[in-house]
């Protein structure tokens, strides 16, 4: 089983996510999305420590790569829950104040 | 040969369940699908050798992020069904745009993988799986980055509570 296996999965779930980011309008699938992508490249991460490098370094980064996505995670639900109690939806559509 | 049969099992499940994340149109459901997901990709990483990321995927999506995002959904009693695919101009070209910088990476990555050579004999340079050696590496070499990280959750504590706050 060689790296492009693992790097092809990688790439597939990144663009899965980068697709639901465009498409979807609700938020919270919004910050769904961006959790897969960076889940994607956690694993590719991973896969290129392990393939190419060798060493630590790849997880070390990976650990601070999750640490950073559940402080995202955090603050993007500490907004979303203002924005619904604000607007009263959760649809990025009718969330249009800036559109005058 | 299990390990081969392990990984089309993992990656086919993953994919799957990726693409039940962005098609549900209940959230919750694709909070589910994102938690298979996750499990399928912690498994991943348990074929790729790393344990201590695995283990750490499972802790912290799974014990921690998805129980938020649970949380958030249940906190706000959402009754609306989102509405799944909006076609607008805008989202056909960046859809596009996209493709295009997609498989631009995928042909870069084959590119650089083509010139730097590849570690062949994977038993040779087993990744480094005992947690001791992590941690001094992690508390060590890369203090900075630690401090620095704490510093951030510190931050966004703070910060999540202040933009809840009425």
């Amino acid at each position: 089983m060689g790296m492009y296996h693992f790097l092809s999965v990688g790439i597939i779930l990144f663009s899965i996510g980068l697709v639901g980011f465009l498409i979807r309008n609700n938020v919270i699938v919004l910050l769904l999305s961006v959790e897969l992508m960076l889940n994607a490249v956690n694993l590719i991460f991973v896969v290129f420590s392990r393939y190419l490098h060798g060493g630590s370094a790849g997880q070390i980064y990976v650990f601070i790569i999750m640490t950073i996505a559940a402080a995202e995670v955090a603050v993007g639900l500490a907004i979303i829950v203002s924005l619904y109690r604000r607007f009263k939806t959760l649809d990025a559509q009718k969330i249009n104040l800036l559109k005058g | 040969m299990i390990e081969h049969i392990l990984f089309w099992l993992l990656a086919f499940l993953l994919i799957m369940s990726a693409l039940g994340v962005i098609v549900m149109t209940s959230t919750v459901n694709s909070v589910m699908c994102l938690l298979v997901a996750m499990l399928a990709l912690a498994g991943l990483y348990v074929i790729l050798g790393t344990h201590v990321v695995a283990l750490f995927q499972i802790i912290i999506y799974v014990g921690a992020v998805l129980v938020l995002f649970l949380f958030v959904i249940m906190l706000l009693n959402l009754k609306e069904r989102a509405q799944i695919l909006t076609l607008r101009p805008f989202t056909c070209g960046a859809g596009i745009c996209i493709l295009g910088l997609v498989s631009l990476i995928a042909w870069l990555f084959r590119y650089a993988a083509t010139n730097i050579p590849l570690i062949q004999d994977t038993l040779a340079v087993t990744p480094v799986q005992n947690i001791q050696e992590l941690a001094l590496e992690l508390f060590g070499k890369h203090l900075l980055v630690f401090e620095l990280t704490s510093v951030l959750l510190l931050v966004a504590a703070v910060g999540a509570v202040l933009i809840t706050k009425k």
